[in-house]
Parts: structure tokens; sequence; C-alpha cells
């Protein structure tokens, strides 16, 4: 057998890391999908090769997140390797060793925000975008698509790309009424200087097969084709599955496959997924022969039963609406409409629970509306285990206006005495400090 | 004192070892036709002068399975394979009577669907019809649990050899266990004449002690086992090499091998002077199985290695269009090339010239720079396997933190030379790796040494799942009930306790008893959240090395 599309795997099972031993996201998470690639023969497929993780430096966190105190006190060395993993992935597309990457690390990032406080939804730092900070400060790639299928919806991701407009962030996820963390609604679109490059597809609980491959194909590739990106990422969670505890979907590890096809992403990141003995190993296993091009019909769970997986009529019309919105609200997001004037602070204020750490956290986050770039972001935040810091982050394509506002933010934080800890990301300079 | 005799793919090559070192060896050219006729001469020639009761164990490396498998005369194999969902099994189809049965085991060793009786029943007598007489067994996750290969090998009572797959390794691999079943038992019947003459001849000759085969992982087994196993036989000649180099040099650090031979250069690996093994298994044939081995690479380069002139550019190997012009051959090799800068002076010079020449009248390029353009091709392409070797084994995955970061970096900067024209290589070798090139005595019989001095390896995966309430080891086929509270210190224990059984079982001396513990794992299985059992895992071996007595004989 070989691959039709070589397909590097970054496998990082972490057996001997943990939340806690009775949490879902725990060292017996991968085993059997590792078990089940072994026996499959997975890794003497020609064209498949295995990797090893790369470790991420504090600087390839801090080039994606403010971390309060610092990086060292709200990570582990597993979410180091976890992150490297993610880059290892990375290079191993750009650098043109391999078609396609799939990144099978644990823990997982999803929920972590440009914040970090602590861990959030068993995220501490976000994998993925720390992978596509590495990308851009690394390769010359300017638009990039995260498209994640995992069942939660991804707000972490979200609320780092909220307001760049060179990332298109696409998410379905069990609809947020139903499931934690509760956001993902049609409405959330971006932030003012990138509208429309945020889109959520809240999916009503037992979406089956069916469902998942519909809003594949009336929303995430025609927007995909819209957009136009240099890169796909999927945030491949695999909670979606039907036997999965935490979640109430009716996705198959063939659907899975499916999607993974369709999608024809050029990274695959592991998220969540806690059916780890019925689900894991069967959609990895689909996945991967999916991204390697290679013939995936035989793969299913030992208990599938088509036909008690059959999708209600009702929610597959009620499916439909919901594409048919979404791809509404993204069509007016391109028509000029009210627009803040340039040069102006657009304000949120964001309350954030981190519910694995026990932590809560005031934010008040402030960009600058600019024409000519992604404009320059400011984040005060306060936390129960944190006194009132800021943030500050000069983007990569910054126009000179916002670079020289960021200076003006630091040289006033840095000279009163209202912030314990000032972090700074200047993306023009490659500069990443904490004061 | 010992006897170890390795079957080349030019030269048999033997060797008798004793108290006072290497007192015999003899170098004869290998009869690929009747691999029995070398083998005879070799022990005939080395035992001269000899009392061959004297002997007290005998080793023997051959190629005569690998060349079967190679040359494509094996036996033909009913090949039975339960795979249930997942990759279609007909993607490892491997001979002419391959057939799927249905059925399905998961990675629990949960029987999830039963074997589809129609279809076997189907299968066999189709076997039946064609008068096959051996078998291969082989159902997915059969090392979690055999109830499919064992309720089949039931069913074919009247065949003469079964080859079952989870008796073969405990590793978890289901297209390389079809393949390493299929090889077992597609060699069987071959093996098993070619070991009953051998132990005629020794009997004739007088020598009455045991023999033992070398694996590609370096180690031996008796003979008497080895009859049901003969797919461990298969390319065991560079693990030969590379026990030989352990023996004749005390390797401590990371370092390289080379053998280099007439057609072919073996490469090996040592980490802290520990060869390194192949994580899963030996590939041959396009085929990947799970017959364990020393991490070993084989490259088209050698001393007989023909050179080519096109276009201007000078290339050698990998194919040998027979010996160097200097010893009569008909085309210019790497030998000749070394005869022409004048590093060597081997056999008719002249000859070599004369070869030499005539590329240059064809490619108007120089005789000498050919000739040296010739050696530094075959140099570059010895350095980047080497180093493309050591990358991929720095770059092998990891699955703990733990191992991360303690991850060992394998950093060598000495090469052990052996091999026929190892000698005369050295000097060029040592320039193009810029690294220590060490050169044993006795290096031309190297491969006969280590095959004489290798001891008996055995490697043993076990395990345990409490929930189940089942341990398993699968290829010493136990498989038992544990109570609850089992623990990752009772698997252990079992684990050292069945491999101390089995070596004791097959006649391991006492002192060479030294196991290994290779992994750990034990993981809480969760259900809810409240945990349900243990699945532990415990990996070990006796590890390749040199026999005791023998470390005292060559005073390492
Ligand atoms: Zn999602
Ligand atoms: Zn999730
Ligand atoms: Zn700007």
């Amino acid at each position: 057998m070989k691959a039709k599309s070589t397909l590097g795997i970054v496998f990082f099972p972490a057996f001997d890391w943990a939340i806690h031993p009775l949490h879902p996201e725990r060292e017996e998470r991968l085993l059997y999908t590792l078990d089940q690639l072994n026996e499959e023969g997975v890794f003497d497929i020609e064209g498949i090769m295995q990797y090893k993780p790369d470790i991420a430096s504090h600087d390839d966190i801090m080039r994606t997140h403010f971390c309060f105190p610092d990086v060292a006190k709200v990570t582990t060395e597993s979410h180091l390797i976890s992150a490297g993993g993610t880059i290892k992935a990375a290079t191993l597309v750009m650098d043109k060793i391999v078609n396609k990457s799939f990144a099978l690390v644990r823990p997982p990032g999803h929920h972590a925000m440009k914040v970090v406080h602590g861990a959030r939804g068993f995220c501490n730092i976000n994998i993925e975008a720390v992978m596509v900070e590495y990308i851009r400060e690394h390769y010359n790639v300017k638009k990039i698509a995260i498209v994640d299928t995992d069942c939660h919806h991804g707000d972490g991701t979200q609320d780092i790309y909220w307001h760049d407009r060179d990332v298109m962030y696409i998410s379905m996820h069990q609809d947020g009424r139903t499931l934690y963390p509760g956001t993902g609604a049609i409405h959330e679109l971006g932030g003012p200087n990138a509208l429309g490059t945020t889109i959520n597809i809240p999916l009503p609980p037992n979406t089956s097969d069916e469902g998942f491959l519909m809003a594949m194909e009336r929303v995430v590739v025609p927007i995909l084709k819209d957009f136009k990106p240099d890169l796909i990422i999927n945030s491949a969670g695999q909670d979606n599955h039907y036997s999965d505890p935490i979640t109430n979907m009716n996705f198959s590890a063939l659907g899975y496959a499916k999607l993974t096809e369709m999608l024809n992403a050029d990274i695959a990141v592991l998220e969540g997924g806690y059916s780890i003995q019925g689900a894991l190993p069967y959609v990895n296993l689909g996945i991967t022969l999916a991204m390697a091009g290679l013939d995936y019909l035989y793969v299913h769970e030992p208990d599938y039963s088509q036909k008690d997986l059959t999708q209600d009529k009702e929610i597959t019309k009620y499916i439909k609406r919901v594409c048919d919105q979404v791809m509404k609200r993204y069509e007016e997001c391109k028509k000029p409409s009210f627009k803040l004037m340039p040069g102006n602070y657009d304000v949120r204020k964001k309350e954030i629970y981190y519910d694995t750490d026990n932590i809560r956290e005031m934010q008040l986050e402030s960009i600058m509306v600019c024409e000519e770039c992604r404009g320059v972001l400011k984040i005060e935040t306060t936390s129960t285990v944190n006194p009132l810091s800021l943030g500050i982050e000069i983007p990569l394509d910054a126009c000179d206006r916002c670079q020289k506002e960021g200076y003006r933010l630091l040289d006033n934080a840095l000279s009163g005495d209202r912030y314990k800890y000032v972090q700074l990301i200047d993306r023009r300079n490659k500069k990443y400090v904490l004061y | 004192m010992y006897l170890g005799l390795d079957v080349g793919g030019t030269h048999t090559d033997a060797v008798i070892i004793h108290r006072s070192g290497i007192v015999a060896h003899t170098k004869v050219a290998t009869t690929h036709h009747n691999l029995l006729e070398c083998i005879n001469q070799a022990f005939k020639n080395v035992l001269t002068g000899i009392d061959p009761s004297l002997i007290k164990r005998v080793n023997l490396s051959t190629t005569l399975t690998t060349n079967a498998i190679i040359e494509n005369k094996c036996e033909e194999v009913g090949v039975l394979v339960s795979g249930g969902p997942g990759i279609n099994p007909l993607h490892y189809s491997i001979g002419s009577q391959y057939y799927t049965i249905g059925g399905q085991i998961d990675h629990r060793g949960t029987e999830i669907t039963l074997l589809n009786l129609k279809q076997l029943e189907k299968a066999i007598k189709k076997c039946r019809k064609k008068g096959i007489k051996v078998f291969a067994v082989i159902s997915k996750f059969s090392t979690r649990n055999p109830v499919h290969e064992q309720y089949i090998q039931q069913k074919l009572d009247d065949a003469d050899f079964i080859s079952v797959g989870h008796t073969l390794s405990g590793n978890l691999n289901f297209p390389r266990r079809i393949a390493t079943a299929y090889y077992n038992a597609a060699v069987w019947r071959l093996y098993n004449k070619f070991s009953h003459a051998i132990e005629e001849s020794l009997r004739e000759l007088g020598a009455i002690a045991p023999v033992n085969i070398l694996k590609a992982d370096g180690g031996t087994i008796p003979l008497h086992v080895s009859r049901t196993v003969p797919v461990e036989s298969i390319l065991s000649g560079p693990a030969a090499s590379v026990i030989g180099t352990m023996a004749l040099c005390n390797i401590t650090e990371d370092a390289v091998m080379l053998d280099i031979g007439g057609t072919s250069c073996d490469i090996a690996l040592f980490a802290d002077g520990a060869p390194l093994i192949e994580k899963d298994g030996i590939r041959l044939n396009t085929h990947n199985t799970l017959v364990r081995s020393l991490k070993t690479k084989s490259i088209g380069i050698g001393g007989d290695s023909a050179i080519k002139v096109e276009g201007g550019t000078v290339t050698a190997g990998p194919q040998r269009l027979g010996m160097s012009m200097a010893e009569g051959g008909h085309n210019p090799t790497i030998i000749d090339a070394l005869n022409v800068i004048g590093t060597i002076n081997f056999k008719d010079t002249e000859r070599s010239r004369e070869g030499m020449y005539a590329l240059e009248k064809k490619s108007g390029i120089s005789s000498q720079d050919i000739a040296q353009q010739a050696i530094t091709y075959a140099l570059d392409i010895i350095y980047n396997e080497v180093m493309a070797m050591i990358d991929e084994v720095n770059a092998r995955p990891v699955y703990t933190i733990h191992e991360f970061l303690k991850g060992k970096v394998l950093k060598p900067k000495t090469i052990y030379l052996i091999g026929g024209p190892a000698k005369t290589l050295a000097h060029h070798i040592t320039q193009r790796f810029g690294w220590n090139v060490k050169v044993p005595q006795y290096a031309e019989v190297a491969n006969a040494i280590g095959a004489a001095v290798a001891r008996t390896t055995v490697d043993i995966e076990l395990f345990a799942d409490t929930q189940r309430g089942r341990l398993l080891v699968p290829n010493l086929n136990v498989n038992i009930r544990i109570p609850q509270h089992y623990d990752v210190d009772n698997a252990i224990e079992d684990a050292t306790n069945y491999m101390m059984q089995y070596l004791e079982s097959i006649g391991v001396d006492e002192k060479e008893r030294e196991i290994e513990i290779l992994q750990v794992y034990s993981f809480n299985m969760v259900e809810g959240f409240e945990t349900t059992g243990k699945n532990i895992r415990v990996h070990c071996q006796v590890k390749p090395g040199i026999l005791h007595q023998c470390r005292d004989i060559l005073k390492i």
C-alpha cells in the first residue's frame, strides 16, 4: 500500500501526564489509538511517516499569548511538547518533507484564549494558534483557515483570531445552548477589522454524518473557496462521536473520514475526544487514511449501526436553515456597512471563567480600528490569581501608526504603576517581552 | 571449544574459538546451488587436526531461508486471515492461497464478532483440494486474544505444519504478522530438511555438540527450537558481523560498524556500546515482518562494485559484475580503483590499470581521475547512508515526557571497520568521516566469530488487563486468569519468571539468563469517573551479546 499524499504523523500520547488520574484527558487517552494504528500497520504504509515532536520555546508561546504572571507559571513540559508537536507538524509541511501532517498530541488547546491565567476546558495554551503564529513568523504565508470540527466551540481560537482578517476561523460544534462553553452563535462574526473571518455553525444535538457533511458542503467548502487560504488547518476534535461520554452528537468514524477528505486540510491537530476506547482508535484511523488518500471505507466501530445513526428529518431541516443563515450573514459581512472611524478604539468587556483551574478573569479589550493593518491590540486583565496586568500586541502587518501607538501604550504603562505585569508582543520586530 | 559458521553471499567462514583464542579459521566459496556442500567443506577445514568431540557448541548463521524467500522457492501456503474492520485485509494478500474470514477482536481482546465458520470451511476445503499441507493462521489483535487463531488451528488437524500468528511475536502489527506467519510456513519444510542434514553431517564428523541457529537480532536459538520458527533464521548475516565486532573490540561508546564485503556494505549502530535493535522487525522482499533484528542497513557498495562512467560522471555499484580485473574479472571495480591510485597492491595491478584505461578512452577522463572519483563516490554513499541512519534513530518517536526530556542523542565518532577490504579502506574512511577508525585483528572473519560467541536471546511482551482478568504472553502461549488487584510489580515478576522458565526449557545455561526489562507501562482504565482496572504492558528481553565463557576467552 502506498499513500497518494504523503503524511507525517507527530504522535505524542504523553503516557506519563494527566490533569488527574480520573480526568477524561488522562494518560490512557491515546493508548488504544496507538494500539489500533500499530496493529493496522499504519506506520508501515509507504508515504506515512512518524515523527517526534519538538518542544515549543517560551518565545513560541509569548508570540501568541499573554501569559500572566509568565509562561512558566501557566504551562508544564507536557504543554510545551504538545505545542511543539504542532510546530513539528507545521514544519514538516512547510519544508515540503510531506504533503500533509497530523499532530496526534495531547493535551489539547482550543479553549485557551489570548490571555492565559490558567487552564480552561482542559487547555492551557492554544496549540493551533502557537503553530499558526510559528508558521507566519518563519514562512511566507498570509492567509490561513482553521476549521474546528471539535464538538465544543473553539472559543479560545475564536478569541485569538477575532481581530485577524487573515485567519478564517470556522467552527462547527454542538449548539452552545446545550454544551460547554456556551459560545459560538451564528452572529459571532469577528471584530471590526476582521468581520466575516469568524464563522460559527452551531449544530443541534443528535446531528449525524448527514448533518456534518451537509454543513461541510453548504458552508465550509464554499467559504474556503471564497477566502482562498494558503493553508488549511483542521482542529480535529473527535468528541462529535456517537459514543463520546461528554457530548450528544451522532457522528461516526466513517463520517469523520469523509469530512476529512472533503476538507482536504494541510495540517490536522487533534483536539478533544474522550471516547478513548470506542471512538478514538477508529476515528484516528479514518482521518489518517483519508489524509493519506487511502481507502477508508472498511473502517468502522465495533458497535457501528447505520440504522441507529440515521438523522431525524426535523434535524436535517433545522441544519439546512442554520447553513442558509450562516451563508447569509457571511455575505452581509462583505457589504460596506457602518464602520467605526479609523484611529479609534473599539472596546469589549469580557468575563472569563477557567473551569479546570477555577479562576475568574475580567478583561477590557481594545482594538485600534485601522484600514491599513489588523490594528494594535490592548488587553487589560485582572483575575482571582493575578492583579491588573496589561497585554499589548503590535500585529505582524502593523502600519507605522499602529506600531507607534503600541510603543506609546507601552511607555505609558511602564511609567505608571497601574499594572503588575505588562507583556508586549511586537510582531513587526519579533520582540516578545514581559515587564 | 566453540565453533561458529557464517554462510555469506560470497564466502562461507568458519572459526573455532578456544581458551587460547582463535585456534582455526577457514574461508570457502559459498555454493549457492547446494549450501550443505560449502558448509560441510568449512566444517571439515576448520576441524582439521582438532578433536571434534571437544566442540562444546556449534553456532550457525545461514542464508538458506533468506535465499529461498528471495528466490521464491517457497512451498505453497494456505493463508487464513480473520481481519475485521479497519484496513481491508485484502491489501495484505500474500501467496496464491490467501483467504479472509469474517470475525472481529478489538484492541482490548474482546471478541466482537464470531468467526464466520462457513467462510472458514470453504477456504479450508479449497486449500485441501489444491493439496496444501502447510498453513499460516492470523487474526487481527490475536496477541490480545488468540481465540480465532486457535480455533482455526484446531480445524486444520491434518496439516503438516501450522504457523500461528500470535506465537511468533507479542508485538502488534497485523500486516507484519501475516507476512511473518506466511514466510514461516513457506520455508518450514525446506528448513527442516536442511537442519536434519546439518545434524547428520556433524555427527559423521564426530561432533556431538548442541547446534544453535543465529537470528537477525544477534542471538541464537537451539536448532530443535528453530524447527517451528524457521523464519527466525532470516537475514542473520549482518547480525553475525555486529556480534563479531563486539567480540573483537571492546565497544563502550556510541559507534558505527561498517562491514565492507565484495558486493555490499553493512552498517550497524551502537549506543554506549550496545547494538541498536530495530523496533518492529526486519523487512524482506518488500514485506515487513515481526522478526526481531539488530538495526542494520545493507547498501550496494563493496570492493567488487563495478565502476561506470556515464556522461562525464563516475559511479560505482550497486551491481556486481564479477570479480575485480586484478583477480581476472572483466569490469573495473573499486578494488581496481584502489590499485590504480596506489592505495593497495592487489594481485594483477597491470590489469586494473588496463581496465581503467579502457574507461579513459571511452570517456576522455583520465584513469587516475576515474579511479579517484569512483572511490569518492563510494565513500560519499557510505557516509550519507550512515548519517541518514543516525538521523533516523535520533528522530525516533517517543511516547512519554520522560523519554522526550531524557532522550539520548546518538553521536558516534568511532567506526569499527571489518570485512575483506577493511584494512585497505581504513585510510579513506578516516579521511571521509574525520572520525576514529579501528580495524580489529581477524576483521575478515569477524562474522564467523560473531556466530560462534553469540548467546541465546528471547524477547517477550507481557500484557495484563485486570478488568478482563487476563494475562497474556503471546509468543510463549501464556494465557491465564489474573485477580483484580494484580499490579505492575506482579507483572514484572511474572514476565521475568516466564522468561526464566522458557530459557531453562530450551537449555540455556543459568549464567546466560540475563533478563532486561525494556519497557513498563501501566494505565488506569477509567469508565465514567471510576477506575475499572489496569492495563499493564511489560516488554523484556535477554539482550543480544556475547556468551559469558567467550568473554573470558576473548578477554573483554
Ligand atoms: Zn468546534
Ligand atoms: Zn471538545
Ligand atoms: Zn494599523
